[in-house]
């Protein structure tokens, strides 16, 4: 049964991916010039050159078999070249892609840690005047446009304040070689010589951009906790429960906690597509060396064989994290898990 | 003294057309040891008198009572870990959806034992405890007709059958060895044989245990070959209350007439393959209740005085509501 749920969802996984894959390659031809310098990424050509690309390519092939060694270089590695930079596009987006994780994984992670317990909070004091001031809360962290609160932000902490550094991902004193692309990782693996005040540094660049994703984030996690425990607690099984003797506290935490997280840890997963287009407008804000940052940078310059590829790299991921997530929360949750009504 | 003593319950819902009385001044009384029907259409408000009187009822939800009392315990005014240490310990109840009483999450096994009371295990070790939990569970299980306990206590509700689950519910109900049952439609979707052995375990329980069941039902056949007393409910009122066996044999209220000539078992002067007499049209919604006797728009005797509420009459302990019931006819 739980082979089976796997099997399933990586058959939905590879679909998903190959779709994926076949409207990349239909951009090679959508964006306006030479779908061969699109898809390569190298311009002014020489006639000679150009004819060799196009051989290798197989431009003089069907689109089918143009498509399949399309599909072989993406596998191997080899996305193109980017306009703008002549620099491989594979090897840009794994500097770039690391940085926007590290970005969204911090802001995922408080968000659940806030959103999470005050969701609980709010949805046992339903109608109450703190669950009242709660919601208030959240529908204004939620309705705030996150370029405006990054924009407040630097401008209370770091103009101000001065608490803050304005921009950037690590002072430009400390010089970390790219071996992960995140951040502390990479701290820890370089030997320069005050690995803990690039730490320190790298906390402070990374507070403002955080707390910006947090706010709308939490606000979601929130409301969708709190929905969920009021739901479930006024389910007729805890009601039932009370009957059977349990005491509140039993209650709550044996059956109220859990069966209230379960149906939503899918959609914390959805979360984290949402939050990875908010780390896009933040990054540009912070100057934040991501994905979002390159891929808008990519855009200004109509750097088509970049758009294709950075769009291809932040796709494929928020579709494995959304997957994966939704696997574990049916791996967990015994009423998904196994066939439904399978009566003994 | 009764056991539970309910008098002019009335419950308001509030709907989109304002205040809705969802029970209108409801009396019900149960005694020790007796077995006490509760009848009614469906949709004649027969759960919502259960959750009232275990407290299961939304908070924005006006309930108003002269006397709603357990013991001579006052329900409505006692402070909640008063009622839940009641509910604990002296009332069990089961609700009408079986599968859906029990949390989805957890097996069978674990949500039998935790209602095991702490003091029934005291007397061991606490690394004893489950073992000796595991086993009453068991015992309980065998108890109530589940054999095969191995299979179950392992399942989670969506994998077994709505009348496991019923009797499951049944076996959860026992464990604190309460003084009234309240089971809101226990024998519902069962299979004939299934159905006896649950009619057979609950009586069973009464007469070993003296215990108190309020049965709640719309089985008329397995009702009168259990219960002493019914009371029968229509649209959210008591319309007549009294001993089984006058019930039947003769009705005061045109409703409880209608029913029970519904269920042709009950009448032995029936002549074959005549038509069923019952009631002309469905019960009213909630949002469209007839003022007075809110039986009135169906009832065939229904006489002017009728748009006026009926009080509540008797004959002995033969209790009734209604203008012109059925005795006049005899005169
Ligand atoms: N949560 C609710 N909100 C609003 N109205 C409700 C609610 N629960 C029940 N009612 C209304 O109260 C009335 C009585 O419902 P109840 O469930 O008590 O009927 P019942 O006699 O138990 O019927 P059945 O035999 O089908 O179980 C119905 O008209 C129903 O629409
Ligand atoms: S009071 Fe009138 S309407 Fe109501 S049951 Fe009696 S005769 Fe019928
Ligand atoms: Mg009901």
């Amino acid at each position: 049964m739980m082979l089976t749920q796997i099997i399933r969802k990586f058959n939905l996984l590879i679909l998903t991916l190959f779709v994926l894959s076949i409207l990349s390659f239909l951009l090679v031809y959508l964006f306006p010039g030479d779908p061969l310098v699109n898809l390569t990424g190298l311009e002014n050509l020489s006639p000679e050159a150009h004819q060799k690309l196009a051989e290798i390519h197989g431009f003089d092939h069907s689109y089918f078999y143009q498509y399949w060694l399309y599909l072989t270089n993406l596998l191997e590695g080899e996305w193109g070249f980017s306009f703008s930079s002549g620099n491989p596009l594979w090897r840009e987006i794994m500097q770039t892609l690391p940085a926007s994780m590290e970005l969204s994984a911090y802001a995922l992670l408080f968000s659940l840690l806030i959103g999470v317990p005050f969701g609980f909070i709010a949805g046992f004091q339903h109608y109450k005047l703190s669950d009242y001031s709660l919601l208030t809360a959240s529908v204004v962290g939620y309705s705030i446009p996150v370029f405006w609160l990054s924009l407040i932000l630097i401008l209370v902490f770091s103009l101000q304040l001065g608490w803050f550094p304005l921009s950037g991902r690590l002072s430009l004193l400390y010089d970390i070689p790219h071996q992960t692309g995140f951040i502390f990782i990479d701290i820890f693996l370089s030997d320069v010589e005050f690995k803990n005040d690039a730490a320190k540094s790298a906390v402070q660049h990374l507070i403002l951009p955080t707390l910006s994703l947090t706010i709308v984030t939490a606000s979601i996690i929130f409301r969708l906790t709190r929905r969920s425990v009021i739901d479930v607690m006024s389910s007729q099984y805890i009601q039932t429960a009370y009957t059977r003797g349990l005491s509140g506290l039993q209650v709550v935490m044996r059956h109220g906690v859990r069966n209230a997280l379960l149906p939503i840890i899918p959609l914390f997963g959805m979360q984290f597509a949402v939050l990875l287009t908010n780390a896009m407008i933040v990054e540009v804000i912070f100057s934040w060396p991501g994905i979002g940052n390159w891929l808008i940078q990519a855009i200004f310059q109509r750097d088509y064989p970049a758009i294709r590829a950075g769009m291809l790299a932040v796709s494929t991921l928020v579709i494995i994290l959304t997957v994966c997530t939704d696997l574990l929360a049916n791996l967990i949750n015994p009423a998904l898990s196994g066939d439904r009504r399978a009566q003994i | 003294m009764a056991l539970l003593d309910i008098k002019n319950l009335t419950l308001e819902i509030s709907g989109s057309t304002g205040w809705m009385k969802a029970l209108d001044k409801v009396n019900l009384r149960i005694e020790e040891g007796e077995i006490r029907a509760l009848v009614g259409e469906s949709g004649s408000g027969k759960s919502l008198i259960v959750r009232a009187i275990v407290g299961a009822i939304p908070d924005n939800w006006r309930i108003t009572a002269d006397r709603l009392t357990w013991r001579g315990r006052d329900l409505l005014t006692i402070s909640r870990s008063e009622r839940r240490k009641i509910m604990r310990s002296e009332i069990a109840v089961i609700f009408q959806n079986p599968v859906s009483s029990l949390d989805p999450s957890a097996t069978l096994g674990e949500q039998l034992m935790e209602s095991i009371p702490r003091q029934i295990v005291a007397d061991t070790w606490f690394w004893q405890r489950r073992k000796k939990r595991l086993q009453i569970a068991i015992k309980l299980l065998h108890k109530v007709g589940i054999k095969d306990h191995q299979k179950y206590l392992h399942a989670y509700p969506h994998q077994i059958a709505d009348d496991i689950a019923q009797k499951f519910l049944i076996a959860c109900a026992l464990v604190s060895s309460p003084q009234l049952l309240i089971a809101d439609d226990p024998t519902r979707g069962m299979e004939i044989t299934t159905k006896i052995q649950v009619l057979k375990l609950l009586s069973q329980l009464n007469k070993t245990r003296n215990l108190s069941i309020l049965f709640v039902s719309h089985d008329l056949l397995a009702i009168s070959s259990m219960a002493n007393k019914m009371t029968v409910l229509y649209c959210g009122q008591t319309v007549e209350d009294g001993k089984m066996v006058q019930l039947r044999k003769r009705p005061l209220h045109p409703y409880t007439k209608a029913l029970l000539d519904s269920a042709p078992s009950f009448r032995k002067d029936l002549p074959p393959k005549s038509p069923l007499t019952t009631l002309d049209g469905t019960i009213p919604t909630l949002q469209h209740l007839p003022i007075g006797c809110r039986l009135g728009p169906r009832c065939p005797r229904a006489q002017k005085e009728c748009v006026k509420v009926p009080e509540l009459r008797h004959v002995q302990d033969h209790f009734y509501s209604c203008h012109f019931p059925l005795i006049r006819e005899k005169e």
